[in-house]
């Protein structure tokens, strides 16, 4: 069975249709990466398969191991294994990183029917994803994304995501904002998380991620549709040649 | 109607309102001191309609009850108690009940010998001639019918005088718990503090009612005076009953170097109005004021607090919170008022407050009366929903709504409780806005 399986999704948002028929299926093992000019509606179609509110689902499905998602609130969606990893994440004020990281994890053990962690074990579990994405112990004692540089709210993105063990992971706009050796470091740790079983999508304007973590499939997202699907050699080609060039293929 | 006919009857209604007289206790200053409150309150009366100060409330459900004052004070059941209770805290805890002291509910055992407290009613000879003295010094100040009210009717009260240079070790709970009457009634809670020169303690005082088919009227005054250099910490909880009324005015008087903080923390009753004057009178004499407000259904909280700069180089800190749920409506209005003398003032007011659905409404307004030159005044108000961004963030990781709902709302009620400088106070207040928010959501949100 496919992990995620979209087809013909339509959305709108403020009135306006942004999504206009998208079909995408990823199976278990796969990367796939969503490229394509600004404002093309990449950052859309990851808010609505998170669940975000005011985006209005017209038509269409989107099916998660078999299950339709769309009417399932964004805190099931990710109880269910899908991760957002946001293009500009949020700074909440007042909140820690690690109560709010203990209450993750325990939401969705709870939901897997498996037995929440105690603090104990919350710290083992982190303590080994912080090294594995380099980071600072005191940044669990810190609001989250408070006072943050982009790169480290993109490698706590990464880092959440890691500790929370998603079967479908999307990355919207992961590599904006990092330089090369915070890219190399987030791209080891999504690296880290291939496997036979987890769907990796990366939502990337540009090809350059695509470098450290390489595609199964590209596919190319313009006005609301996927007009385009290749292998990793379709990312480089549009690097060459622009999107310009689709638009005449097109 | 005319204009006449609206005096007569205006006036008729205030004469139904004649003030309860509490007893004197065969203490000469106390009967006159009663008899000047009648006259004040006869003169007076309750606050007007169109009064500046009073014109975001709707006072008649007070004006127009028959509150009887209590005659016997009843029973509080054990588990009622041990709601409100912070003996098992850390605390020292002085209870009354109905407005009388309680020793056999009251655990001041340390607290004789390091500080003196005397209830008004027992106090006797030189002690009572001394709360006498104090009596009234402060709470002129603010001038009202529900402060004279208080001084003509109150049954007892605290008085605690903390001697020079004693730090308190504990924190002191003053418990005042209203029992279930078979009429409406009202109690006049009082509480006095002489804190002398570099004496240093955290005082708190919970209101509490018991759930009753009637509705009660806490009208509270406390009265503090606060030493050279000491330090004093003040908090007053409300957590009365969903149908109680609640109106306090209190009075601080900052000496010379004296530092005072105030919570004013407010989850119950129908309708509450805080009135919170400090006034810093010598120079260098500190003041942080606080307040946290969690209201839903249909409650009303008015906060009006005063910021009375007499002398120079004082600095103040307001900082009020206010989440408003259901169809709760909130009023804040802080007046800084800095008097000629009062060079080198510093001081800096915010009020924020989280709208938890699109009925509730909060009046937020600053009024500054600056006629110092050399002063340093700031205010900001904000008030919004809370963040969808912030809440579909946590949510995108597993988070439920509820839970979701609770951190967001109270990481915004954080800031005012890390103010709390008492670590055992602080410990309670998190855990009793932790409970109340969540509550909150869990009605709002229904899981
Ligand atoms: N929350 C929103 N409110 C208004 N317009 C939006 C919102 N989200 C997206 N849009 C609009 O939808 C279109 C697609 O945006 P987006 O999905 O962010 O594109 P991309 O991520 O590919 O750059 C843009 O025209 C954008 O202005
Ligand atoms: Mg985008």
């Amino acid at each position: 069975m496919a992990l995620l399986e979209v087809k013909n999704l339509h959305a709108k948002v403020l009135g306006r249709e942004i999504l206009k028929g998208v079909d995408l299926t990823i199976n278990p093992g796969e990367v796939h990466a969503i490229m394509g000019p600004n404002g093309s509606g990449k950052s859309t179609l990851a808010s609505v398969l998170a669940g975000r509110e005011n985006y209005e689902v017209t038509d269409g499905t989107a099916l998660f191991n078999g299950k339709d998602i769309l009417d399932l609130s964004p805190d099931e969606r990710a109880c269910e294994g899908l991760f957002l990893a946001f293009q500009y994440p949020v700074e909440i004020p007042g909140v820690s990183t690690s109560y709010f990281l203990k209450a993750a994890v325990n939401a969705i053990r709870k939901y897997r029917g498996e037995p929440e962690l105690d603090a104990m074990d919350f710290l083992k579990l982190i303590k080994e994803k912080m090294k594995l994405l380099e980071m600072d112990q005191s940044f669990m004692n810190r609001s989250i994304n408070e006072g943050f540089s982009g790169g480290e709210k993109k490698r706590n993105e990464i880092f959440q995501m890691t500790v929370l063990d998603p079967q479908l992971c999307i990355l919207d706009e992961t590599d904006s904002g990092l330089d090369i050796d915070a890219l190399k470091i987030v791209s080891q740790g999504v690296n880290a998380l291939r496997n036979s079983t987890r769907g990796i999508l990366l939502v990337t304007h540009y090809q350059r991620l695509l470098n450290y973590i390489v595609p199964d499939f590209v596919h190319v997202l313009r006005d609301g549709k996927i007009i385009k699907s290749g292998d990793k050699s379709l990312a480089l080609e549009l690097e060459a040649k622009g999107y310009g060039w689709l638009e005449n293929a097109a | 109607m005319t204009q006449m006919a609206q005096a007569n009857d205006q006036r008729k209604k205030q004469a139904l309102h004649t003030p309860i007289v509490g007893p004197d206790y065969g203490s000469k200053w106390l009967a006159d001191f009663r008899e000047a409150a009648v006259n004040l309150f006869n003169r007076i009366g309750y606050p007007k309609a169109d009064d500046e100060q009073w014109r975001f409330i709707n006072l008649s459900p007070i004006t127009q009850t028959a509150f009887q004052p209590v005659v016997e004070p009843g029973a509080v059941p054990p588990a009622e108690l041990a709601r409100f209770s912070l003996a098992d805290r850390g605390f020292y805890e002085l209870v009354f009940v109905d407005g009388l002291f309680s020793p056999a509910l009251s655990s001041s055992r340390g607290l004789v010998g390091l500080i003196e407290f005397h209830n008004f009613k027992d106090a006797v000879g030189g002690h009572s001639e001394r709360i006498g003295r104090y009596l009234g010094h402060e709470l002129p100040t603010i001038s009202n019918g529900f402060a004279a009210l208080n001084a003509a009717g109150f049954a007892d009260g605290m008085f605690l005088y903390l001697p020079a240079g004693v730090a308190v070790d504990k924190p002191i709970h003053i418990l005042w718990i209203t029992t279930a009457h078979r009429r409406p009634v009202v109690v006049f809670p009082r509480l006095l503090i002489n804190a002398c020169s570099q004496s240093q303690a955290t005082v708190m005082q919970t209101f509490a009612s018991l759930n009753s088919d009637h509705p009660v009227l806490t009208n509270a005054a406390t009265e503090v005076i606060s030493g050279r250099d000491s330090q004093l910490e003040l908090i007053a909880v409300e957590r009365e009953a969903p149908q109680a009324f609640h109106i306090t005015n209190q009075a601080i008087h900052v000496h010379a170097g004296a530092n005072v903080q105030t919570l004013a923390f407010n989850s119950g009753a129908l309708l509450v109005r805080n009135n919170l004057n400090v006034h810093l009178a010598e120079p260098f004499a500190q003041a942080t004021i606080n307040g946290l407000t969690i209201s839903s259904g249909n409650q009303r909280v008015d906060n009006h607090t005063t910021l009375d700069h007499a002398s120079e180089n004082c600095p103040s800190h307001e900082l009020y919170k206010t989440l408003l749920a259901g169809s709760a409506a909130g009023v804040f209005r802080g007046k800084i008022l800095v008097r000629p003398d009062a060079q080198k003032t510093d001081s800096k007011q915010t009020s924020k407050t989280m709208l938890l659905s699109d009925q509730a409404v909060m009046n937020s307004q600053p009024q500054l009366e600056i006629y110092a030159n050399d002063v340093k005044c700031t205010h900001g108000s904000t008030t919004g929903p809370i963040d969808d961004e912030q809440l579909f963030y946590l949510q995108s990781r597993g988070v439920s709504e509820v839970q979701a709902r609770s951190l967001l709302t109270y990481a915004f009620a954080g800031d005012v409780l890390n103010r709390v400088l008492n670590p055992a106070a602080r410990e309670y207040l998190s855990q009793l806005t932790s409970d109340c928010l969540h509550q909150l959501h869990i009605d709002a949100v229904g899981s």
